[in-house]
């Protein structure tokens, strides 16, 4: 075989059903036009997925691929992506996560494992140096995530066994089960969980102790040191390795924008007193990094007083803080690391199910969700209340198998809830809201092509210090020095475009487009998006790096379109799979309600304007502007075949 | 008399974030590729607990590679001046 560089050069394929093993070698024009993770992903899944499949069927199919700079030094490539079929959805569902997993899973010579079928018992796959083994486990089956990663590394006797498990929600099937990675991180939207745990598969484990090999080890050594600086001279670097994604608990809750009591205010009393980044320093003292990360977002905290004292994990993280802390009104955080441990153990995504629990909470508010109908009270803020639910939801026990659904399916049997509940396709997004701050990022909530989540588009320079009033809808402010615009890794002609020549305010549609299709990059390529690498990395540092590790001479417009063709590929699977029109649009409670406090009360959507910026970002996409479909044309540039 | 500019590394476990860039680094400058098992520098991670540990290899020949890419200062170069005596060594 010849020499293999950057990728591993084989992609597992094992069918569950049948407990047959096969292996594939990527192909060169495949590299070229999907790199790796969410792109290889998607095209296994578009191509092998049939319409009809039932999302916890045998025919739906589980990928894992790793970002083709994962394993090496590249500072914060760690990541790698998880696809199929989503059951919360019905459409593309894919999730990305850092960690060790998969730098272990290079390590082990793979770059990717596809997983077919359905295994009539539990079972772990075990993939050490190059080959699968298919494990029973059914003794494993019922054990939290926690549980089972130690178990894993007991059995198979090597503490450095990196694992992908589920825990009991995946193993019940709700829909929002994640993937957890390690005992701190997990693959966790669109309820991938489930998909593992209709397949009868407890955990993915994985050991290597081969190497990644570099094709021009100087040129490569020289760009990844460039790639370091550029994230070092982040403005964001300094904060970000201080407080980690909690830097932004303070605007949101200055702005008015936090998703209060299931987005019914903008600010939340106590905030800043008890959930915000001032109390980081209170409970840690040092970050966490993923693999060769220099920013460590995360912190390991430790509780050192009060009901949860003892507490050690590594969090401080902001969606359980805004999820918990201010969309179910849990005022403290050693409370909210509880519920991150409680999430992690039972395996659930903790942006789902943060939004199920504020949905039952507004339902227990309103009276059409009883303390008989629970077995406990559920008023806003509940501690007790909340971890009990989220046992009931993982175990499937009463109102909890109910909310299990997620809150789309959820909701018409608890009472004709629909307008409290909060998703799209879906998905429930529960971060920031679209009413107090109008943006790229929250324009992303309807045209993410994994549902509600504002994790697949960002303005690379976002700007948390203006917010307007009233929307223009069309573009959001700059406001940053000029450098930070000169900067920014995008080609020049496309700065003009996306930004006003003076006041550099930016068009949304076209910044959108541009920030998925870098997401997706990331994604492809296994980087991170916090925003010392978002404003600093673009496709002149990734197509080099890619270069000169993989020696597949890559340009960076060649690697823009990659992610280009990568987003549009999930939007045909999308399409494939029954996505309407209509379905990329908010809940209606973004255009009936206004925000009820804070300084962004009073303010909501306006039909009209977002339909209106949706068909600008179809156009800036060069898709069809009534109906979002990508073109012939533009399939055609991009070389896709539907 | 001259004076003697030696760079040091100094260590500061506890500081420790766990990336291992020291050690896919290491065994990049050293062994071309990037492969931890062979770094001179090595990071074992009680993940559950938080916990790192740095070990260094024997074979470690003190090219402070690892600590020139450490971004959280559990390495770190410092520089140590000192007079030496009439011998310059």
């Amino acid at each position: 075989m010849t020499e293999t560089y950057g990728y591993a050069g084989k992609i597992l394929d094992v069918d569950l059903t049948t407990g047959t093993i096969k292996a594939a070698v990527p192909d060169e024009q495949l590299k070229r036009e999907y790199l790796s993770g969410v792109g290889f992903n998607a095209v296994t899944l578009y191509k092998e997925v049939p319409a009809n499949a039932d999302p916890l069927g045998p025919e739906n199919i589980l990928v894992f691929n790793t970002g083709v700079l994962v394993g090496t030094s590249v500072p914060t490539a760690s990541r790698s992506e998880v696809s199929a079929k989503s059951p919360a959805t019905g459409l593309f569902g894919t999730a990305n996560s850092g960690g060790f997993w998969g730098s272990e899973l290079k390590l082990a010579g793979c770059d990717g494992i596809i997983i077919r079928g359905q295994a009539p018992q539990p079972v772990v796959i075990f993939i050490h140096n190059g080959t699968a083994r298919i494990i029973p486990a059914t003794h494993l089956w019922g054990k939290d995530a926690w549980e089972t990663i130690a178990a894993i590394r007991s059995e198979l006797g090597d503490k450095n066994i990196e694992v992908a498990a589920i825990g009991p929600a995946g193993e019940n099937l709700v829909k929002f089960a994640s993937i957890e990675n390690g005992p701190y991180d997990a693959w966790a939207r669109t309820g991938l969980g489930a998909v593992m745990g209709s397949k009868n598969l407890k955990a993915v484990a994985v050991r290597g102790n081969g190497s990644v090999k570099v094709a021009h080890k100087k040129k490569f050594m020289e760009i990844v040191a460039a790639t370091r600086q550029a994230i070092y001279g982040s403005p964001f670097y300094g904060p970000f390795e201080r407080f980690g994604t909690m830097l932004a608990t303070l605007p949101y809750q200055e702005f008015g924008i936090l998703p209060g009591r299931n987005f019914q205010s903008g600010t939340v009393d106590g905030w800043v007193e008890t959930r915000s980044r001032k109390l980081v320093p209170r409970y840690s003292s040092r970050g966490i990094a993923c693999v060769a990360c220099p920013i460590a977002c995360a912190h390991w905290m430790e509780v050192k007083e009060g009901p949860y004292s003892g507490l050690k994990i590594k969090d401080l993280e902001v969606t359980p803080v805004i999820g918990f802390g201010a969309g179910c009104d849990i005022n403290n955080l050693p409370a909210i690391a509880r519920v991150t441990e409680i999430c992690q153990r039972l395996g659930l995504d903790m942006v789902s199910a943060a939004s199920a629990v504020a949905l039952a909470m507004e339902l227990f508010e309103k009276g059409k969700i009883r303390e008989s109908d629970l077995g406990y009270p559920l008023p806003w803020g509940s501690e007790e209340g909340t971890f009990q639910l989220l046992h009931d939801i993982a175990h499937r026990r009463g109102v909890g198998d109910v909310l299990a659904e997620g809150v789309r399916r959820s909701a018409p049997r608890l009472a004709g809830s629909e307008r409290q509940a909060i998703h799209v396709k879906g998905l429930e997004p529960f971060l920031i809201d679209p009413r107090g701050r109008w943006s790229t990022w929250t324009l992303g909530y309807i045209t993410n092509v994994r549902g509600g989540d504002h994790l697949r588009t960002r303005n690379p320079v976002e700007n948390l210090r203006h917010n307007e009033n009233p929307v223009p809808y069309r573009t959001e402010k700059f406001a940053f020095p000029d450098e930070m615009y000169e900067n920014l890794d995008m080609p020049e002609d496309m700065k003009w475009r996306i930004f006003h020549p003076h006041t550099k305010d930016v068009d949304i549609p076209l910044m959108s487009k541009w920030a998925e299709d870098l997401i997706s990059l990331y994604n492809a390529t296994g980087m991170c998006i916090r925003p010392p690498v978002l404003h600093t990395v673009g496709p002149t540092l990734i197509a080099d790096l890619y270069s000169s590790l993989t020696g597949i001479n890559l340009a960076p417009d060649e690697a823009i379109r990659a992610g280009e063709r990568i987003w549009n590929l999930q939007k045909l699977f999308n399409i494939k799979h029954g996505e309407k029109p209509e379905d990329s649009d908010y809940p209606a409670r973004f255009y009936e309600e206004p925000v009820g406090a804070g300084p962004a009360a009073g303010r909501k959507l306006d039909r009209g304007k977002v339909k209106q910026t949706l068909a600008e970002y179809y156009r800036a996409r060069g898709w069809d502007p009534q109906t979002g479909h990508p073109t012939p044309e533009k399939l055609a540039q991009l070389g896709i075949k539907a | 008399m001259v004076i003697l500019l030696t760079k040091v590394i100094v260590i500061r476990p506890s500081r420790c974030i766990g990336c291992s860039t020291c050690a896919l680094t290491c065994s990049l400058v050293h062994h071309g590729e990037f492969n931890p098992q062979r770094a001179n520098i090595r990071i074992v991670r009680d993940d559950f607990a938080g916990r790192f540990e740095l070990r260094f290899s024997s074979s470690c020949n003190e090219c402070k590679q690892c600590a020139r890419v450490c971004p959280s200062g559990a390495l770190q170069l410092v520089e140590l001046s000192g007079e030496s005596g009439v011998n310059d060594r």
